[in-house]
């Protein structure tokens, strides 16, 4: 470790935030760590447009560690409290109530906010957007059996607060210009068959873009091909913009997010970041696109500590995230978009089943759906870059526990079959 | 202690497998998963995962860890220990033996604090 790092700031209590508290500590990092969060406690995001929405309760459902963490830890958490700016030239930090933090380093880890299309009215009281827990529970008390609720976007969030609703009774029309939203992380073959699954179920699904919405005071009109459509209520799915003032009005590089190396430093030496907020400049140059998923942020938590702690890097491992929809559970790991095969092992269709993207003999990304251990088995292929048997991956009979297994040295040359499938 | 249960033969579980065995043959509280490690260790946890409702039986298990299926949290086979996010929460261990072939379950009966 630097020898003179005693006293780290984050700011933000969200995965990222909280994960890099966490890998300080199990780095060896003993010095003062401070974890300042706007809201009222740190709380896990991906139950907001599922499990939290479809409930009721508040914090604890979803607070990402308990109250005696932070303690254990020795992590002084400052919740309800606002980072005003960094201070130029050091890492310190100033607070919205006028106090300031010494700080040797400063991980930015301020998350995002819920973009708004340019849409007239997307301002309006009954138009909602799903990014806080303030946000889940306002939205939440809009829904309920009869309500008539016009989602907009159909990626990760517009389909999940989809489904959430239907099971809540809600009437949903499901708005996107895109036939196959998602298609860029799971090809447009499965894009196609889980956009579908809206439609299977009795939604209304529009391909267009929304016109207006003009709220009329009990009801909102969406301008739609062929007039306007009453809804009760809105939601917009339509992305996050990344939250990167402090960095920006500090004069750290920013274009499109918080411009991070591969150690998550920013043009900044002293300011690292992390998670939804943080856009990679790849080795050779280019910047990267921002992960916006609640795993990467981690493995940027990961990254940030080892940075700051002067440990070895963690071993790079393909990007997984997962959706659950009208009870299905969808995992994707790596990008079917680098794919230029897919081999399918399964149909697409009510039982579990899972899709492999090949490039050449190595296997570079899969979806599964209610096939957990399909995507576990993939991950650690695409981690080693081993070579696949297609017939192999596409039999339902093979375990693909086994397969994904490095072979034993066999103690019988009959024991272990002699197929090139065994991995590199 | 209660008695012990016989589970299955060795054989029944293979190296990197699980097996969910029911409370109603526990007596426990919840589901027990017995795993085995891909060193070919038999080990017990409950077998629901602390962070939402999966099972652990037929989670991915590896290097005296289990995945949850769900979410990804993972447990250390040995101890119960949560080892990641979203898991915060230890889970519940039994003791698991080898006897002449067969694999026996020792839950452990205490109640949940």
């Amino acid at each position: 470790m630097s020898g003179q790092v005693r006293r780290i700031v984050v700011v933000g209590g969200g995965i990222g935030g909280v994960s890099t508290c966490a890998a300080l500590r199990s780095g060896g990092y003993d010095g003062a760590l401070t974890l300042i969060d706007e809201g009222e406690y740190p709380y896990d995001r991906p139950p907001l447009s599922k499990r939290f929405l479809g409930a009721s309760g508040g914090f604890p459902l979803i607070a990402l560690r308990p109250d005696a963490w932070y303690d254990d830890q020795r992590i002084t958490l400052l919740t309800n409290s606002r980072v005003a700016g960094l201070l130029p030239g050091e890492a310190s930090v100033r607070l919205a109530d006028g106090g300031v933090i010494g700080a040797d380093r400063v991980v930015l880890a301020t998350g995002g906010r819920a973009a708004r299309p340019p849409i007239p009215g997307a301002d309006g009281p009954r138009v909602h957007v799903l990014r806080t827990v303030n946000d889940a529970i306002r939205l939440r008390a809009s829904l309920g059996p009869g309500v008539r609720l016009l989602v907009v976007g159909a990626g990760l969030i517009g389909a999940e607060v989809t489904s959430t609703a239907v099971e809540l009774g809600c009437e949903v029309c499901l708005v996107d210009p895109d036939a196959r939203p998602l298609a860029g992380a799971v090809g447009d073959r499965l894009a196609g068959w889980l956009h579908d699954q809206h439609a299977a179920r009795g939604m209304t699904v529009l391909r267009e873009a929304v016109a207006y919405l003009r709220d009329t005071g009990r009801t909102v009109l969406a301008g739609l091909t062929g007039g306007s459509r009453e809804f009760d209520a809105v939601v917009l799915g339509t992305g996050m913009t990344p939250a990167a003032e402090l960095a920006e009005t500090a004069g750290l590089e920013v274009s499109g997010g918080i411009i991070v190396d591969q150690g998550q430093v920013t043009s900044s030496p002293a300011v690292l970041a992390v998670g939804d907020p943080a856009r990679p400049r790849l080795p050779d140059g280019r910047l990267g696109r921002r992960a916006e998923h609640w795993e990467a942020a981690q493995h940027d938590a990961l990254r940030a500590a080892a940075t700051i702690l002067g440990a070895p890097q963690p071993a790079a491992t393909a990007p997984w995230f997962w959706t659950d929809r009208y009870g299905r559970h969808v995992e994707v790991v790596g990008s079917m978009a680098d794919a230029g095969e897919i081999v399918f092992r399964g149909a697409a269709g009510d039982g579990p089943f899972a899709a492999f993207g090949l490039r050449g003999p190595q296997i570079v990304s899969a979806v599964a759906v209610d096939q957990p251990l399909a995507v576990r088995a993939a991950r650690r292929l695409i981690d080693r870059h081993a070579e696949v048997d297609r017939g192999l991956l596409a039999d339902p009979a093979v375990d693909l526990r086994r397969l994904s297994r490095r072979p034993r040295i066999p103690q019988d040359e009959t024991a272990v079959p002699q197929e090139s499938g065994w991995g590199s | 202690m209660s008695p012990a249960i016989r589970v299955a033969p060795v054989e029944d579980i293979a190296e990197g497998e699980g097996l969910k065995v029911d409370r109603s043959v526990t007596g426990t509280a919840d589901h027990i998963a017995v795993l085995r490690d891909d060193d070919g260790e038999f080990y017990a946890l409950d077998d629901t995962c602390t962070h939402e409702e999966a099972s652990l039986a037929e989670g991915w298990i590896e290097n005296g860890q289990v995945e949850c299926p769900l979410h990804a949290a993972r447990f250390c086979l040995r101890t119960g220990a949560a080892l990641c996010l979203p898991a915060t929460r230890h889970i519940r261990r039994h003791q698991v033996e080898v006897r002449d072939g067969e694999i026996w379950l020792l839950p452990d009966m205490a109640p949940v604090p």
